[in-house]
């Protein structure tokens, strides 16, 4: 009937919180309405429960006992030969489509539009900036690992998000 | 949860032991280890589902925590700063075993305890048949995701860590963490009810 319409990040993401009881009150009375509404999302909540519910309870791994003993002696052999300090990991380039799935190439078309409309601006050659905005684009958001750098940009005016990844070269 | 905006929780005498093993001092740092060992030696093994790669990168995580000593500044926890370390050897595995084509989840056999089983509840046969079921399911469903993800699923499902908790050890936005979750979990919902028909 309608589910399919349901299958919406949105709410497929209230469900599945609600499934693992992770909603606040108000969106709890909104995600018991939806689940009155349809039997198909009612399903679909059971399942969410049996994986947090199985995943809750499965079984620690624990260390031998002469694994444990020994566990000190392993890492103070890995100190003496000379551990790699701490690196953040490297964001994968198609994990960060997995994290913005609405990222496609259309929009990487566009990044790379903006991006130079920015350089070019910056240059005084070309500005892409809307008449009395203060800026062509506007950086959202910047996360800066060693190797790698996200940043999110804007351009007022406009619902479109860029995410630009900078990579640098692996030694 | 911890109060708002306040300091992780965290035993008084972690940081005193980090502050002492950051002057030097090698056995405050081996308690801090044993301590600590069988927690990073669990979220290890729920990440690459191997118990000899699981020991290798927990003993690994505490070396390269005592080389990067110094640049432990204290703003986030001692725990919190392991868990970071470890997920992130526990990726770099993963992305490896991945371009090599090595299957993820090798030991869905093999319990994850090293010494005695704890005892089953009580259940009827046919109850029991069917959690193993499930968590076979599950383990193939997680081999498949996104190491990211993985990551993000295991801290929040296993270890029982906060949304706040895993955007400081994962270091990506709540909004990065909420959408991994979700996606994790959809595939896992997923791949349930595609072999399990809908549940009752
Ligand atoms: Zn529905």
């Amino acid at each position: 009937m309608m589910h399919w319409f349901h299958r919406t990040v949105g709410r497929g993401q209230r469900l599945a919180a609600y499934a693992a009881d992770e909603l606040p009150p108000a969106d709890r009375a909104r995600a018991e309405a939806d689940l009155l509404a349809c039997p198909a999302c009612r399903r679909e909540v059971e399942a969410y429960r049996l994986v947090s519910g199985t995943l809750r309870t499965s079984e620690r791994a624990v260390l031998a006992p002469d694994q444990a003993a020994a566990f000190w002696s392993g890492v103070e052999r890995r100190i003496q030969r000379g551990a790699t300090p701490t690196r953040p990991a490297r964001p994968a380039l198609r994990e960060l489509f997995w994290d913005h799935p609405r990222l496609s190439l259309a929009s990487a078309v566009a990044a790379v539009v903006l991006v130079l409309g920015l350089t070019l601006g910056q240059m005084g050659v070309w500005t892409v900036r809307p008449p009395g905005a203060p800026n062509g684009v506007e950086v959202v958001s910047v996360e800066a690992g060693e190797d790698a750098s996200v940043m999110v940009f804007q351009a007022p005016g406009s619902s479109l998000k860029v995410i630009w990844v900078f990579e640098k070269p692996s030694s | 949860m911890g109060g708002p905006g306040g300091p992780p929780r965290e035993p008084e005498d972690d940081r005193d032991l980090v502050d002492r093993a950051r002057r030097g001092d090698r056995e405050a740092f081996a308690t801090l280890v044993r301590r600590h060992q069988d927690r990073a030696f669990n979220l290890a093994y729920q990440m690459v589902r191997n118990r000899e790669d699981a020991l290798d990168i927990s003993q690994e995580a505490f070396a390269r925590a005592y080389t990067s000593l110094p640049a432990f500044k204290g703003e986030a926890s001692f725990t919190t700063w392991m868990h970071r370390i470890v997920v992130n050897l526990a990726i770099d595995n993963l992305r490896r075993r991945r371009r090599s084509g090595t299957t993820a989840y090798d030991d869905t056999r093999a319990a994850p305890q090293g010494g005695d089983a704890e005892p089953a509840a009580p259940d009827n046969p046919a109850t029991i048949l069917e959690r193993k079921q499930v968590h076979a399911l599950l383990a193939r469903g997680i081999a498949q995701l996104p190491p990211a993800q993985r990551a993000v699923l295991v801290l929040r499902e296993i270890e029982g860590l906060s949304y706040e908790e895993i955007s400081r050890a994962v270091g990506c936005t709540l909004g990065t963490v909420m959408s991994r979750l979700f996606y994790a979990r959809r595939k896992l919902q997923q791949v349930l009810r595609a072999h399990l028909g809908d549940l009752r």
